[in-house]
């Protein structure tokens, strides 16, 4: 494992170079906060408390997602794609790696450099501009943990979708279809409690909300007791270690073929 | 009046000196420091109607920034640049329509679409009449059997394929002048010797203005009547070939991988080609980049196979490549004086 | 140099042969038009969820949001099937290989745009055509020819707003490598241009309107429609400010394109 994290610095020293894109990045955020305060300001209109949530624990929820939006937020799809295609994978099958293990790190040097550029401080505008109160409890030490097994999950899948696009050719669509099924059925864009109630006791069986709804709770309601958060997390270490398994089977499955297709 | 005249051409480019950090970038945005780059320092030259013009040099000498004012890419910083009549850069659409352009690696043609709908299209973008176009599509297949690609998609053309209808391409719209670059880089022998005799044919059937941009000396010999030498924005050398031609011909470049190479080896191995050859050996040495030491021979001087034979009884050599002298060293060479 | 007619003559022909080859990758088509056809919905669904918990958004029921929707769709089909090459920019200039757009004698923003015709635009287009002509009889709008006209007159400028701003923010590739979040901010702009703007006050609501104006792409325009007396005389202008924009684009991308010098000398 140790012989990886020289990838996961590299990838975190590219992000440094890149200054105006964050500028930029983090302006994008800006916008989309005040946007999220202004829709949700005028849903909470009608009342004080929609679907068990304040305006403030939803805006926090939201606003947060945006800020580990680009976390959780892969692209190991893409790289699967480009390798496979590009028959770069030859030369990583050649060398004593584990193509997994190292995307998983280059993709983890990046989102270090994003939390310190990106996440932190829409994190403080929050705080501070928008004046948006956090509340205390055993929630907030279990986010960090919670976001970790989110981004193994969300990596799982995105790699799972990446091979899919070898077999299909076509990674647009898959990734397409894909970014709008996570995204609005994971809590991205709105809480999950506002979903009718049938829609969401199917969505609690998909491994989606395990990506941006648990980690947002701990930090919406973290007073909740450790009885209802360890079963979550649980919840999310399961799907973690499903995906990266499977992703991992389907990929050797995809390597044999490659290999005997020749190409 | 000259096809392309050229007077007293000057490029400077402006870069910024970038500042580190977030912070950085951001004053960078309101306020910067910039140093200036000169890429072209003073060239002139006219070039007539129906040439075929070797231009060449190190990379860095300013070649790619004149080829991109006389195409009407970049504007000059200073001087005059005229193709046929009218200045490059505020014509760029009226130019373009008596031009060629062929970029070596890059196809210009559409990716996707079968060759012959390229040249379809290329039809309509140029306005060539019907009795044009059937006519050179005729002179394409029998110079290179064009039609014999005409059905493929340009991506699955070899590298080799791809130049030739590229080549092609540009000759279609009879254009006044074509500038080639880099033309037959990465092609085998047989492909290089189709693609020259077919732009020299072009070249006499059309009187079309020729000018080649190439590291490949053996394009140089095999195309060109003139030549001219750019090195650091400057012109070294504009003139007939047969003088560097000399230059060419007789050299070789033997690099050799010496095990234990220290900077005393260097000098040791000069020292030892003295003792052996004599003082008026036209040897001359050289370390290059990743260990490979360069060794030119002149071989009206002295043999190769003499020089290599010594080389590998007095030292350990651990591989060897024999090559035809490179760009670097002919530019050294007239630096030098060798062309008086 | 060519007139109007010859450019839509030769993007006919340059087109043809283009969906012509591209039709080849049937596997692609059809799963990039199912992708598209979800992404195209994902707000829409964002919305109906909304509106099943409170009675309105900001004043506007259900069926009046999915006429702004539908209208949003419509107008940013163009952007969508036109300049979808837009995207590509950062990667032509970073390798090089956008020097080849100078070299023909027709102008450089149609030649760069024509080499992508992106179908599954029109994935997007049909559906939001289906969800206008639904949204327009739910809600009992009468079409006069005069409102017809309005109606071609406002989809025009705002398609022209949308594909400014998008193409605008694609030519800070010509400048700096790391480009991709301008473009990134362009297309957050995009997803909220069906929100009712009335959520909106103060800076927001200016910049929305005046200087990144996202509300000429749908909001505003559906607004004579739906709510015609609630409408400012702003909306009439809309070919001017569509126009307008696309001019400072079109000035940004000469901008770009001259100040680009390519890789290697």
């Amino acid at each position: 494992m140790r012989s990886y994290l020289p990838v996961a610095r590299a990838t975190y020293m590219i992000g440094l170079v890149y200054r105006f894109g964050f500028l930029f990045a983090i302006v994008g955020n800006l916008v989309y906060l005040g946007v999220a305060y202004y829709l949700w300001k005028s849903i909470y209109r009608h009342s004080e408390t929609l679907r068990g949530l304040t305006f403030n624990e939803t805006f926090l929820y939201v606003g947060l997602g945006s800020a580990i939006f680009i976390l959780l937020k892969t692209y190991a799809d893409w790289i699967i794609h480009y390798e496979i295609r590009e028959g770069a994978i030859a030369m990583y099958l050649t060398k004593p790696i584990d193509f997994q293990i190292y995307a998983l790190f280059a993709n983890l040097g990046s989102m270090i450099m994003n939390v310190t550029v990106l996440t932190i401080p829409t994190a403080l505008i929050m705080t501070l501009i928008f004046k948006v109160k956090f509340a205390f409890g055993p929630g907030l030490f279990l986010f960090p943990i919670s976001l970790l097994l989110a981004f193994l999950v969300s990596f799982s899948i995105d790699y799972f979708i990446g091979i899919m696009g070898f077999y299909t050719e076509s990674v647009w669509g898959l990734s397409a279809t894909k970014e709008i099924v996570v995204t609005v059925f994971s809590g991205a864009l709105i809480p999950l409690q506002f979903f009718p109630e049938a829609i969401q006791k199917v969505l609690y069986w998909l491994p989606f909300q395990a990506i941006y709804h648990t980690p947002l709770m701990m930090m919406t309601k973290p007073d909740q007791g450790l009885n209802i958060f360890l079963p979550m997390i649980l919840v999310q270490l399961a799907w973690a270690a499903i995906l990266f398994v499977l992703a991992r089977l389907f990929y050797n499955q995809a390597i044999k073929v490659l290999r005997i297709a020749g190409g | 009046m000259s096809l392309i005249h050229i007077k007293g051409l000057s490029k400077h480019f402006k870069i910024l000196n970038r500042r580190e950090g977030l912070g950085g970038a951001f004053r960078d945005l309101f306020s910067g420091s910039y140093r200036t780059v000169e890429a072209v320092a003073d060239i002139s030259f006219d070039i007539e109607a129906g040439e075929i013009v070797g231009y060449i040099g190190p990379n860095g000498a300013g070649k790619s920034t004149t080829i991109k004012m006389m195409t009407g890419i970049l504007k000059p910083t200073g001087g005059v640049i005229q193709v046929n009549g009218l200045a490059p850069y505020e014509n760029r659409i009226r130019q373009a329509q008596i031009m060629g352009v062929v970029f070596g690696q890059r196809t210009q043609l559409w990716w996707d679409l079968p060759v012959i709908e390229s040249f379809k299209i290329l039809k309509e973008i140029y306005k060539v009449d019907q009795t044009t176009f059937d006519k050179h599509m005729g002179l394409f297949n029998e110079l290179v059997g064009l039609n014999a690609l005409y059905s493929q998609q340009v991506r699955t053309l070899s590298l080799g394929q791809r130049m030739l209808c590229d080549i092609a391409a540009s000759f279609l719209h009879n254009p006044q002048v074509v500038f080639l670059d880099e033309p037959t880089i990465g092609l085998d022998i047989s492909v290089k010797a189709k693609i020259r005799s077919l732009i020299k044919t072009l070249n006499s059937e059309r009187n079309t203005t020729i000018i080649l941009t190439t590291h490949d000396l053996g394009d140089v010999e095999a195309l060109c009547q003139r030549i001219i030498i750019i090195d650091k924005g400057r012109i070294l050398y504009d003139g007939d070939i047969k003088r560097v031609n000399a230059l060419f011909g007789a050299y070789r470049t033997l690099k050799l991988q010496i095990d234990n190479f220290t900077e005393a080896t260097l000098q040791t191995l000069k020292d030892k080609l003295t003792e052996c050859f004599g003082a008026g050996h036209g040897i001359t040495v050289a370390e290059t980049e990743e260990f490979w030491t360069d060794v030119t021979i002149d071989q009206a001087r002295t043999p190769l196979s003499d020089v290599l034979s010594f080389v590998m009884k007095n030292f350990q050599v651990i591989d060897v490549r024999i090559v035809e002298i490179s760009m670097e060293n002919v530019v050294r060479k007239v630096y030098d004086g060798a062309l008086g | 140099m060519r007139t109007l007619g010859e450019y839509f003559r030769l993007y006919i022909i340059i087109e043809a042969q283009y969906i012509k080859a591209r039709m080849q990758y049937r596997a692609d088509f059809i799963i990039s038009s199912i992708g598209m056809f979800f992404s195209s919905l994902a707000t829409l669904g964002v919305f109906w969820v909304i509106l099943e918990t409170v009675p309105d958004l900001a004043g506007w029921s259900l069926m009046e949001m999915v006429f702004i929707y539908a209208f949003y769709m419509i107008a940013i089909s163009p952007m969508q099937i036109l300049f979808d090459h837009a995207w590509q920019i950062r990667f032509h200039v970073q390798q090089g290989t956008f020097l080849k757009y100078y070299f023909r004698p027709l102008n450089m923003m149609f030649y760069y745009m024509s080499e992508m015709f992106d179908l599954k635009g029109l994935t997007q287009l049909v559906i939001g055509i289906a969800l206008l002509i639904y949204s327009s009889i739910q809600l009992n709008l009468d079409w006069s020819l005069t409102r017809f006209f309005l109606l071609l007159m406002t989809v025009f400028s705002a398609a022209l707003v949308q594909i400014s701003i998008v193409v605008a923010a694609s030519c800070a590739a010509f400048w700096v490598i790391d480009s991709y979040p301008v473009l990134g901010l362009a297309w957050k702009l995009r997803e909220f241009s069906p929100y009712p703007m009335s959520i909106f006050d103060g800076a927001f609501r200016f910049a929305f309107t005046y200087v990144i104006p996202i509300g000429f792409v749908a909001f505003y325009p559906s607004q004579l429609f739906l709510r015609p007396e609630e409408v400012s005389s702003l909306v009439y202008f809309s070919p001017i400010v569509g126009l307008g924009l696309f001019a400072i684009t079109y000035w940004i991308w000469t901008k770009g394109v001259n100040s680009y010098t390519g890789t290697g000398s």
